[in-house]
Protein backbone atom coordinates (compact mmCIF):
# COMPACT_ATOMS: atom_id res chain seq x y z
CA UNK A 1 0.00 0.00 0.00
CA UNK A 2 2.27 2.45 0.94
CA UNK A 3 4.43 1.93 -2.62
CA UNK A 4 1.31 2.47 -4.36
CA UNK A 5 0.53 5.92 -2.42
CA UNK A 6 4.40 6.42 -3.13
CA UNK A 7 4.15 5.84 -6.88
CA UNK A 8 0.49 7.93 -6.97
CA UNK A 9 2.16 10.70 -5.05
CA UNK A 10 5.36 11.05 -7.28
CA UNK A 11 3.14 10.88 -10.76
CA UNK A 12 0.61 13.42 -9.54
CA UNK A 13 3.66 15.06 -8.89
CA UNK A 14 5.09 14.75 -12.24
CA UNK A 15 2.30 15.97 -13.77
CA UNK A 16 1.96 19.08 -11.40
CA UNK A 17 5.45 20.21 -12.99
CA UNK A 18 4.92 19.44 -16.17
CA UNK A 19 1.68 21.81 -16.05
CA UNK A 20 3.26 24.37 -14.21
CA UNK A 21 6.62 24.15 -17.15
CA UNK A 22 3.94 25.44 -19.78
CA UNK A 23 4.30 29.19 -18.93
CA UNK A 24 5.60 31.55 -21.53
CA UNK A 25 9.61 31.63 -21.35
CA UNK A 26 10.67 34.42 -20.32
CA UNK A 27 12.20 36.98 -22.70
CA UNK A 28 15.73 37.57 -22.68
CA UNK A 29 15.30 40.94 -25.18
CA UNK A 30 14.24 43.56 -22.60
CA UNK A 31 12.64 46.21 -24.35
CA UNK A 32 14.97 48.92 -23.83
CA UNK A 33 18.46 47.16 -23.20
CA UNK A 34 19.67 50.45 -21.43
CA UNK A 35 17.32 50.37 -18.45
CA UNK A 36 17.48 46.87 -18.40
CA UNK A 37 21.30 47.09 -17.78
CA UNK A 38 20.78 49.87 -15.23
CA UNK A 39 22.49 52.25 -17.27
CA UNK A 40 20.33 55.31 -19.13
CA UNK A 41 20.86 58.91 -18.71
CA UNK A 42 18.46 60.42 -16.89
CA UNK A 43 18.01 63.46 -19.15
CA UNK A 44 17.29 60.95 -22.08
CA UNK A 45 20.43 61.82 -23.83
CA UNK A 46 22.92 58.88 -25.11
CA UNK A 47 25.24 57.59 -22.49
CA UNK A 48 28.22 59.31 -21.78
CA UNK A 49 26.24 63.22 -22.03
CA UNK A 50 24.82 63.32 -18.92
CA UNK A 51 24.28 66.86 -17.45
CA UNK A 52 23.78 67.82 -21.44
CA UNK A 53 20.10 67.89 -21.67
CA UNK A 54 19.04 67.33 -25.01
CA UNK A 55 16.59 70.42 -25.26
CA UNK A 56 18.93 72.86 -23.99
CA UNK A 57 19.70 74.14 -27.63
CA UNK A 58 16.15 74.07 -28.61
CA UNK A 59 13.51 75.78 -26.88
CA UNK A 60 9.55 75.40 -25.94
CA UNK A 61 8.21 72.47 -26.56
CA UNK A 62 11.05 70.42 -28.66
CA UNK A 63 11.66 67.99 -26.27
CA UNK A 64 8.21 65.99 -27.00
CA UNK A 65 8.72 65.94 -30.85
CA UNK A 66 9.12 62.07 -30.95
CA UNK A 67 8.15 59.86 -27.65
CA UNK A 68 4.42 61.05 -28.17
CA UNK A 69 4.64 59.67 -31.68
CA UNK A 70 5.70 56.03 -30.42
CA UNK A 71 3.22 56.02 -27.51
CA UNK A 72 0.31 57.78 -29.63
CA UNK A 73 0.17 54.05 -31.17
CA UNK A 74 -0.04 51.77 -28.40
CA UNK A 75 1.30 51.22 -25.21
CA UNK A 76 4.34 48.72 -25.78
CA UNK A 77 4.61 50.33 -29.48
CA UNK A 78 7.27 53.31 -27.87
CA UNK A 79 9.67 50.38 -26.05
CA UNK A 80 9.32 47.98 -29.25
CA UNK A 81 10.19 51.08 -31.38
CA UNK A 82 13.11 51.81 -28.81
CA UNK A 83 14.35 48.05 -29.48
CA UNK A 84 14.30 48.09 -32.44
CA UNK A 85 15.98 51.17 -32.96
CA UNK A 86 18.54 50.45 -31.15
CA UNK A 87 19.61 47.33 -32.41
CA UNK A 88 19.92 48.89 -35.62
CA UNK A 89 16.74 48.05 -37.57
CA UNK A 90 16.29 50.72 -39.08
CA UNK A 91 17.54 49.90 -42.06
CA UNK A 92 19.09 51.84 -45.13
CA UNK A 93 16.61 51.50 -48.08
CA UNK A 94 17.32 49.74 -50.80
CA UNK A 95 16.63 50.86 -54.12
CA UNK A 96 13.58 51.29 -55.49
CA UNK A 97 11.74 48.79 -57.78
CA UNK A 98 8.60 47.97 -59.80
CA UNK A 99 6.54 46.05 -57.78
CA UNK A 100 3.56 43.38 -58.34
CA UNK A 101 0.89 45.71 -57.83
CA UNK B 1 -8.82 -4.16 3.77
CA UNK B 2 -11.64 -1.95 2.39
CA UNK B 3 -9.81 0.74 3.91
CA UNK B 4 -6.94 0.56 1.78
CA UNK B 5 -9.30 -0.19 -1.62
CA UNK B 6 -11.32 3.22 -0.82
CA UNK B 7 -7.69 5.16 -0.08
CA UNK B 8 -6.50 4.01 -3.10
CA UNK B 9 -9.28 4.43 -5.34
CA UNK B 10 -9.41 8.35 -3.66
CA UNK B 11 -5.75 8.57 -5.24
CA UNK B 12 -6.18 7.66 -8.35
CA UNK B 13 -9.07 9.57 -9.27
CA UNK B 14 -6.96 12.33 -7.49
CA UNK B 15 -4.35 11.32 -10.24
CA UNK B 16 -6.97 11.15 -13.25
CA UNK B 17 -7.99 14.50 -12.01
CA UNK B 18 -4.05 16.17 -11.99
CA UNK B 19 -3.81 14.62 -15.11
CA UNK B 20 -6.86 15.84 -16.80
CA UNK B 21 -5.11 19.61 -15.66
CA UNK B 22 -1.93 19.00 -17.15
CA UNK B 23 -3.36 17.70 -20.65
CA UNK B 24 -6.17 21.25 -20.33
CA UNK B 25 -2.72 23.08 -19.53
CA UNK B 26 -0.64 21.68 -22.29
CA UNK B 27 -3.40 21.87 -24.89
CA UNK B 28 -4.24 25.54 -24.10
CA UNK B 29 -0.19 26.77 -24.73
CA UNK B 30 0.53 24.79 -27.68
CA UNK B 31 -2.30 25.20 -30.19
CA UNK B 32 -3.20 22.64 -32.82
CA UNK B 33 -1.97 22.48 -36.29
CA UNK B 34 -5.21 23.15 -37.18
CA UNK B 35 -5.78 25.67 -34.72
CA UNK B 36 -3.35 28.08 -36.30
CA UNK B 37 -5.22 28.71 -39.09
CA UNK B 38 -7.09 30.95 -36.89
CA UNK B 39 -4.27 33.98 -37.01
CA UNK B 40 -5.07 34.90 -32.94
CA UNK B 41 -3.52 31.49 -32.29
CA UNK B 42 -1.06 32.05 -34.28
CA UNK B 43 -0.19 35.10 -32.57
CA UNK B 44 -0.18 33.48 -29.49
CA UNK B 45 1.97 30.65 -30.69
CA UNK B 46 4.32 33.58 -32.48
CA UNK B 47 4.89 35.38 -29.26
CA UNK B 48 5.11 31.50 -27.04
CA UNK B 49 8.00 31.12 -29.06
CA UNK B 50 9.51 34.37 -29.09
CA UNK B 51 9.67 34.69 -33.09
CA UNK B 52 8.90 37.97 -33.25
CA UNK B 53 11.87 39.12 -31.40
CA UNK B 54 10.12 41.34 -28.97
CA UNK B 55 8.93 43.30 -31.83
CA UNK B 56 5.28 44.04 -33.82
CA UNK B 57 4.03 41.95 -36.65
CA UNK B 58 1.30 41.27 -38.92
CA UNK B 59 -0.74 37.89 -39.92
CA UNK B 60 -2.10 37.66 -43.29
CA UNK B 61 -4.77 34.83 -43.86
CA UNK B 62 -5.46 34.37 -47.45
CA UNK B 63 -7.56 32.36 -46.62
CA UNK B 64 -10.26 34.86 -45.08
CA UNK B 65 -7.99 37.64 -47.34
CA UNK B 66 -7.63 39.68 -43.85
CA UNK B 67 -3.89 41.09 -42.70
CA UNK B 68 -4.24 41.34 -38.64
CA UNK B 69 -1.48 43.59 -37.13
CA UNK B 70 -0.42 42.45 -33.09
CA UNK B 71 1.49 44.47 -30.98
CA UNK B 72 4.93 43.00 -29.57
CA UNK B 73 2.84 41.13 -26.93
CA UNK B 74 0.77 39.84 -29.42
CA UNK B 75 -2.56 41.73 -28.73
CA UNK B 76 -4.40 41.96 -31.74
CA UNK B 77 -4.38 46.00 -32.65
CA UNK B 78 -6.78 46.16 -35.59
CA UNK B 79 -7.29 43.73 -38.74
CA UNK B 80 -8.61 44.56 -42.33
CA UNK B 81 -9.73 43.32 -45.27
CA UNK B 82 -6.68 42.70 -48.46
CA UNK B 83 -6.92 41.87 -51.99
CA UNK B 84 -4.22 39.23 -52.68
CA UNK B 85 -2.54 37.43 -55.50
CA UNK B 86 -5.27 36.12 -58.46
CA UNK B 87 -4.07 32.60 -58.67
CA UNK B 88 -4.19 29.98 -55.55
CA UNK B 89 -0.77 28.90 -54.40
CA UNK B 90 1.72 29.86 -51.91
CA UNK B 91 4.99 30.07 -53.45
CA UNK B 92 6.37 32.52 -56.46
CA UNK B 93 7.26 31.57 -59.33
CA UNK B 94 11.37 31.64 -59.45
CA UNK B 95 12.50 34.76 -61.24
CA UNK B 96 9.18 36.61 -60.87
CA UNK B 97 10.67 39.86 -59.41
CA UNK B 98 12.72 40.87 -63.01
CA UNK B 99 9.73 40.24 -65.48
CA UNK B 100 7.49 43.00 -66.26
CA UNK B 101 3.83 42.82 -65.67
CA UNK B 102 2.83 42.18 -68.76
CA UNK B 103 4.81 38.91 -68.97
CA UNK B 104 3.33 37.56 -65.98
CA UNK B 105 0.36 34.63 -66.56
CA UNK B 106 -2.64 34.43 -64.31
CA UNK B 107 -1.16 31.49 -62.81
CA UNK B 108 1.48 32.86 -61.78
CA UNK B 109 -0.28 35.72 -59.87
CA UNK B 110 0.19 34.10 -56.16
CA UNK B 111 0.72 35.87 -52.71
CA UNK B 112 3.59 33.34 -50.95
CA UNK B 113 3.35 32.36 -47.97
CA UNK B 114 5.65 32.19 -44.87
CA UNK B 115 7.70 34.22 -42.52
CA UNK B 116 9.25 36.93 -44.54
CA UNK B 117 11.44 40.06 -42.81
CA UNK B 118 9.85 42.77 -44.12
CA UNK B 119 11.59 46.54 -44.59
CA UNK B 120 10.35 49.89 -46.00
CA UNK B 121 10.85 50.79 -48.92
CA UNK B 122 9.73 52.56 -52.51
CA UNK B 123 8.78 51.51 -55.79
CA UNK B 124 9.49 53.18 -59.09
CA UNK B 125 6.80 55.32 -58.47
CA UNK B 126 8.05 56.68 -55.63
CA UNK B 127 5.41 55.14 -53.10
CA UNK B 128 6.13 54.42 -49.88
CA UNK B 129 5.52 50.19 -49.19
CA UNK B 130 6.42 47.63 -47.06
CA UNK B 131 8.48 45.26 -48.76
CA UNK B 132 7.37 41.36 -48.15
CA UNK B 133 9.80 39.86 -50.52
CA UNK B 134 11.70 42.69 -52.40
CA UNK B 135 13.39 39.61 -54.54
CA UNK B 136 10.04 38.73 -55.46
CA UNK B 137 8.45 42.60 -56.40
CA UNK B 138 5.85 41.05 -53.57
CA UNK B 139 5.07 44.07 -51.26
CA UNK B 140 2.12 45.48 -49.10
CA UNK B 141 0.76 48.81 -50.13
CA UNK B 142 -2.31 50.88 -49.97
CA UNK B 143 -4.58 49.80 -52.36
CA UNK B 144 -4.62 50.85 -56.21
CA UNK B 145 -7.14 52.58 -58.18
CA UNK B 146 -5.34 53.01 -61.65
CA UNK B 147 -6.93 50.30 -62.83
CA UNK B 148 -10.80 51.10 -62.72
CA UNK B 149 -11.44 47.98 -64.66
CA UNK B 150 -10.51 45.86 -61.61
CA UNK B 151 -12.60 47.58 -59.08
CA UNK B 152 -10.45 47.23 -56.08
CA UNK B 153 -12.23 49.22 -54.14
CA UNK B 154 -15.60 47.62 -54.62
CA UNK B 155 -13.81 43.97 -54.21
CA UNK B 156 -12.44 45.45 -50.88
CA UNK B 157 -15.64 46.66 -49.86
CA UNK B 158 -17.59 43.56 -50.49
CA UNK B 159 -18.27 40.83 -48.04
CA UNK B 160 -17.01 37.99 -50.61
CA UNK B 161 -13.60 36.42 -49.83
CA UNK B 162 -13.53 35.18 -53.22
CA UNK B 163 -13.73 38.72 -55.18
CA UNK B 164 -10.81 39.92 -53.16
CA UNK B 165 -7.89 37.99 -55.05
CA UNK B 166 -7.51 40.42 -58.40
CA UNK B 167 -3.65 41.35 -57.61
CA UNK B 168 -0.01 40.15 -59.32
CA UNK B 169 1.28 39.20 -55.77
CA UNK B 170 0.94 42.54 -54.07
CA UNK B 171 -0.71 42.79 -50.70
CA UNK B 172 -3.21 45.74 -51.13
CA UNK B 173 -4.65 47.43 -47.85
CA UNK B 174 -7.10 50.02 -47.40
CA UNK B 175 -5.06 53.30 -47.57
CA UNK B 176 -6.73 54.59 -44.15
CA UNK B 177 -5.63 51.21 -42.35
CA UNK B 178 -2.23 50.70 -44.08
CA UNK B 179 -1.76 54.27 -42.63
CA UNK B 180 -2.96 54.05 -39.82
CA UNK B 181 -1.76 50.27 -39.01
CA UNK B 182 0.72 48.91 -40.84
CA UNK B 183 3.32 52.07 -41.67
CA UNK B 184 3.73 52.73 -37.69
CA UNK B 185 4.66 49.04 -37.38
CA UNK B 186 6.44 48.47 -40.58
CA UNK B 187 6.63 51.43 -42.23
CA UNK B 188 9.85 52.99 -40.54
CA UNK B 189 11.74 49.99 -39.86
CA UNK B 190 12.50 45.85 -40.26
CA UNK B 191 9.60 43.89 -38.96
CA UNK B 192 8.15 40.51 -39.74
CA UNK B 193 5.00 39.44 -41.67
CA UNK B 194 3.52 36.13 -41.46
CA UNK B 195 1.63 34.66 -44.11
CA UNK B 196 -0.59 32.10 -43.40
CA UNK B 197 -0.52 29.43 -46.42
CA UNK B 198 -3.52 28.21 -48.51
CA UNK B 199 -2.55 24.89 -50.05
CA UNK B 200 -0.42 23.48 -47.23
CA UNK B 201 -0.45 23.25 -43.57
CA UNK B 202 0.94 26.21 -41.16
CA UNK B 203 3.70 24.08 -39.80
CA UNK B 204 5.20 23.16 -42.90
CA UNK B 205 5.66 27.28 -43.20
CA UNK B 206 6.57 27.82 -39.64
CA UNK B 207 9.77 26.20 -38.06
CA UNK B 208 8.73 27.45 -34.72
CA UNK B 209 5.11 25.79 -34.84
CA UNK B 210 7.20 22.30 -35.16
CA UNK B 211 9.89 23.11 -32.64
CA UNK B 212 8.99 21.69 -28.72
CA UNK B 213 7.53 23.40 -26.62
Amino acid sequence: MNSTSRLIAALALGAAGAAFAQGNPPTTAPPNPATAAGQQNPAGGPMGTTGVTPQSPQTGSAPSSSAPTAQGSTDTGSSAGTTMAASGDTPAMRRARADRN
Amino acid sequence: MNAVTAAAGTASRTLAVFVSLSLLSLSASTPSPAAVEDPRLLARAIVAAADNRAAPFAVVDKKNARVFVFDAAGRLQGSSPVLLGLARGDDSVPGIGEREMSRIRPDERTTPAGRFKTEPGRNTKGEDIVWIDYDAAVSMHRVRTTDSSEHRLQRLASPSVADNRISYGCINVPAAFYDAYIKPVLGSRRGVVYVLPETVAPHQRFEFLSQPA
